[in-house]
């Protein structure tokens, strides 16, 4: 190699999975490259081309689409496009175009081929699904202990029926009435018991509805042809990986060479679900909290499977906090198992991230106490003082640290009998002042845990009662969420954070998350809404009028957008073995990912525009 | 211009037949494609030199670096650079610009040995190069101090079809423009670091793909759409 193509080297050894690769191998791949250039909308491969490159991306982005035009995915700055096809061997079925100009390294077949030959991790990265790649993976894979089982469940194991079929002459009309009679989202067309052909209830809409096509058409001129399969000896986690690699929703089985059922990803997303029931059921098994960080410790490795999966940041934030709930609860089994039932009626609210639904890969505890009015300091102090320092204790060692802010059970004022919470709530409602906002912002996010749910419900109709339509409060709580801005410069370029420790990156949840939590509590209060979770509160006071239509749209993508980007960002740290934060450093980001990622701050900051406007925070 | 291109061919033909047998005779004695072949059916070389100044009677090549094109792609792997031991002490502004050392050059071989190289690259390519009349001018006369004949080619200047999308646009040309580094501003390609002959060729040649990809012609262009004479 030219010792001057070390730029070209450097840039394609900064991107996985070629950063595993030794040196000697990067000249390799260095001194195979041609530039190419794709201008913006022009194809890169279309369907039926033959294919002898992979393509690494140094600017600009690239999507692949289907026959069908179903985005399969997009490849950006550093990724690598065509490797799918390559693989699979044969003419290209589907098309990649550039939707940004785009220069691209072309990395010749044979090269790419000998590269995965020699170096075990790179194949990993790009293999086709089959046994090898689960030897190989467990070979690489230095996650340790802490995996869940998709690696140990059989596809086999998962069917629960045998695959509903349908001949390749039937009319689609009759496809139709037999999915539906049959309640399943996708029929195999079989010719002499051999599937020749899949057809799905997107495929109804996408190549029949939507093309207007007569009910009497043949199902084969609709299905998609020889669809990718896997083995009933195959691992669940092989299943995962090619739905999600190739955006399908259902993958045919085979046993023996014949079909033995099909698996979908709800069938996935249950598997999912029970790994978190599963989890769930193992800390309730649990006597001490130590033993509880122990199951706790696959909670990263969950997040970074629901990612894969492509579950969205609302499920993962639920189910996330579901476990939390889960070792709050079995921490105050075993508090009274210890000092006995309690004196007096009490309820164990969960407030902040928590309380919302939302909580990621490691929270601080944000909780509180609401007892019985017949509470008495005197007689009951000790034994709350105790077991809630033993709930809160027993938190922080299962990795909920103590809340910095001191907003726990275990603190004397927010360990309080319901008369003294409605007086706070009062007068934070009234005298709205900073302090006031900043503790209102976080109780008013409270859910019920474990304990007496009347207790919460009394609290909680007399805060509502007291803050709907309360234009004074609602307007210094406006205020209050306008604080944080996201951080969108004059000319719609990313501000970046300055110095520290995170200097040059971008604070996705101060910048990003709080700003849109912040609107939807004000929208939702506004509304009299009991709804906590912030798509709940959007959706809830779409209905109520307190927010337009479009605005709740855009930020409900907006918030998904980011709460996603996030959670991506926290699971490759935790991957990486480093502590997850949420700070992303835009250099990371493909064009593509910037312009979305800008496009989600501006309407963060418009819906803030018209938050000032309408509650005239300007005049407070 | 067609005219003028075609003039090329006999020119280069005589100097092939009365040529003495080494790299130059070899050189003129393969052509490059004809001129109404579609652009990426074309070898191209994209080539820069970096020299002590402007006059080639007066100035001295400090280094060349080349990469080849083929098919609609630059080359990487057959990109070279070679540095050329000058005769005279470099002026010290130049060695400030470019970076290159008394002491790297000393161990450099001289023009006469670095000649044959480039000739050899560029032998059946049309040379391609921002602001191509550096290269054109040092270049022939280098040739002919060497082997007592010019060298005689088309070239393709990235400078001037910049210049001309400029003015076809009827976007003004400001100071600056037109730089290599402007010019690939405009068409989303990365900004390299590295400033050597070698990776201000790989960069031209770049360019010029992305320039190609921007010509609303409805064929793909051919040689003497993007040649500039």
């Amino acid at each position: 190699m030219d010792v001057e193509l070390i730029e070209i080297r450097d840039f394609i050894a900064a991107h996985h999975p070629y950063d595993m690769l030794p040196t000697e191998a990067l000249d390799t791949v260095a001194t195979h490259l041609e530039s190419r250039y794709v201008r913006k909308g022009r194809h890169l491969i279309n369907p039926g081309d033959t294919v002898g490159h992979v393509y690494i991306v140094r600017t600009g982005a690239l999507e692949t689409r289907d026959p069908s035009n179903e985005l399969l995915a997009r490849t950006g700055e550093g990724e690598t496009v065509g490797a799918i096809t390559l693989l699979r061997g044969g003419p290209a079925l589907n098309t990649i175009l550039a939707i940004e100009d785009s220069l691209l390294y072309a990395l010749p077949a044979e090269t790419f081929h000998d590269l995965r030959k020699r170096h075990k991790q790179f194949a990993y990265f790009f293999q086709p699904l089959g046994g090898e790649r689960l030897r190989t993976g467990r070979a690489v894979s230095n996650r340790g202990h802490g995996r869940l089982d998709l690696m140990a469940v059989h596809l086999g194991d998962m069917l629960r029926r045998a695959p509903v079929t349908i001949e390749p002459e039937a009319t689609i009309q009759a496809a139709g009435e037999r999915m539906s009679k049959e309640a399943v989202s996708c029929l195999l067309v079989t010719r002499d018991d051999k599937a020749i052909g899949i057809i799905t209830d997107r495929d109804l809409r996408n190549r029949v509805v939507a093309k207007a096509l007569p009910y009497d058409t043949p199902v084969s001129s609709v299905m998609t042809p020889d669809p990718l399969h896997l083995t009933a000896d195959d691992y669940l986690f092989d299943a995962m990986l090619m739905m999600s690699r190739h955006n399908i929703r259902h993958l045919p089985v085979l046993r023996n060479g014949a079909l033995a059922g099909v698996i979908t990803t709800t069938n996935l997303v249950q598997a999912q679900n029970t790994s978190a029931v599963y989890l769930v059921g193992e800390l309730y098994k649990r006597d001490t909290p130590e033993g509880m960080r122990d199951s706790l410790a696959m909670v990263p490795e969950l997040i970074l499977q629901l990612v894969e999966t492509g579950a969205s940041a609302h499920t993962i934030g639920h189910m996330i906090s579901t476990l939390s709930d889960a070792a709050t609860v079995r921490l105050m089994a075993l508090a009274e198992q210890r000092l006995g039932p309690p004196p007096v009626p009490f309820v164990w609210l969960a407030a902040g991230s928590q309380g919302r639904h939302e909580q990621t890969a490691r929270s601080d505890q944000d909780n509180c106490l609401v007892l019985d009015d017949s509470y008495d300091p005197d007689k009951h102090g000790e034994y709350f003082r105790a077991f809630t320092r033993t709930v809160c204790d027993g938190l922080n060692i299962c990795g909920y640290v103590y809340c910095p802010g001191e907003v726990m059970a275990m603190t004397d004022q927010w360990r309080q009998p319901l008369k003294v919470w409605t007086s706070y709530f009062s007068k934070w409602i009234d005298q709205p002042d900073p302090k006031a906002l900043m503790h209102a912002s976080v109780f008013f996010d409270m859910r019920p845990i474990f304990g007496n749910h009347a207790l919460f419900q009394n609290l909680r109709s007399f805060v509502l009662k007291k803050t709907q339509g309360k234009k004074i409060f609602l307007a210094y709580l406006a205020a209050n969420a306008l604080s944080r801005q996201p951080p969108l410069g004059f000319f719609r370029n990313l501000v970046l954070t300055r110095g520290g420790e995170h200097a040059n990156t971008l604070d996705l949840k101060h910048r990003g998350i709080v700003p849109i939590v912040d609107l939807a509590r004000v929208y939702a209060l506004d509304a009299g809404a009991e709804a906590v979770n912030t798509l709940d509160r959007l959706e809830l006071a779409r209905e109520k009028g307190s927010v337009s239509k479009d605005g709740a749209a855009d930020l409900r993508d907006a918030w998904d957008f980011i709460s996603t980007m996030r959670l991506r960002h926290q699971a490759l740290h935790i991957r990486e073995g480093k502590k997850a934060d949420n700070y992303v450093s835009p250099e990371l980001l493909s064009n593509f990912e910037r312009t979305q990622l800008k496009d989600a701050f501006s309407v963060v900051k418009t819906m803030q525009g018209a938050l000032a406007t309408a509650y005239q925070t300007g005049r407070l | 211009m067609l005219r003028h291109l075609l003039g090329f061919d006999v020119i280069r033909r005589t100097f092939w037949l009365r040529g003495k047998p080494g790299p130059m005779k070899d050189y003129y004695a393969v052509d490059y494609a004809t001129l109404d072949t579609p652009w990426h059916d074309v070898e191209f070389l994209a080539i820069d030199l970096e020299t002590t100044g402007l006059d080639p009677t007066q100035h001295e090549i400090l280094s060349v670096g080349y990469a080849p094109i083929r098919a609609g792609g630059v080359l990487l792997g057959e990109a070279r650079h070679m540095l050329v031991r000058p005769t005279r002490p470099i002026p010290e502004e130049t060695a400030v610009i470019h970076g290159l050392l008394d002491d790297h050059m000393e161990s450099a071989p001289p023009l006469e040995a670095v000649l044959p190289e480039v000739l050899r690259a560029l032998r059946g390519r049309v040379p391609l190069a921002h602001f191509a009349t550096v290269e054109r001018r040092f270049l022939s006369f280098a040739c002919k101090r060497v082997y007592g004949q010019p060298m005689v080619v088309p070239y393709v200047d990235t400078l001037r079809l910049e210049q001309r999308t400029l003015e076809r646009r009827q976007q003004a040309v400001v100071q600056g423009s037109l730089r290599l580094h402007a010019a690939r501003e405009r068409y989303g390609l990365p900004r390299y670091k590295a400033h050597n002959a070698m990776m201000d060729a790989i960069a031209a040649g770049e360019l010029f793909l992305a320039q190609v990809a921007y010509m609303d012609t409805k064929a793909p262009p051919r040689l003497d759409e993007v040649c500039s004479g």
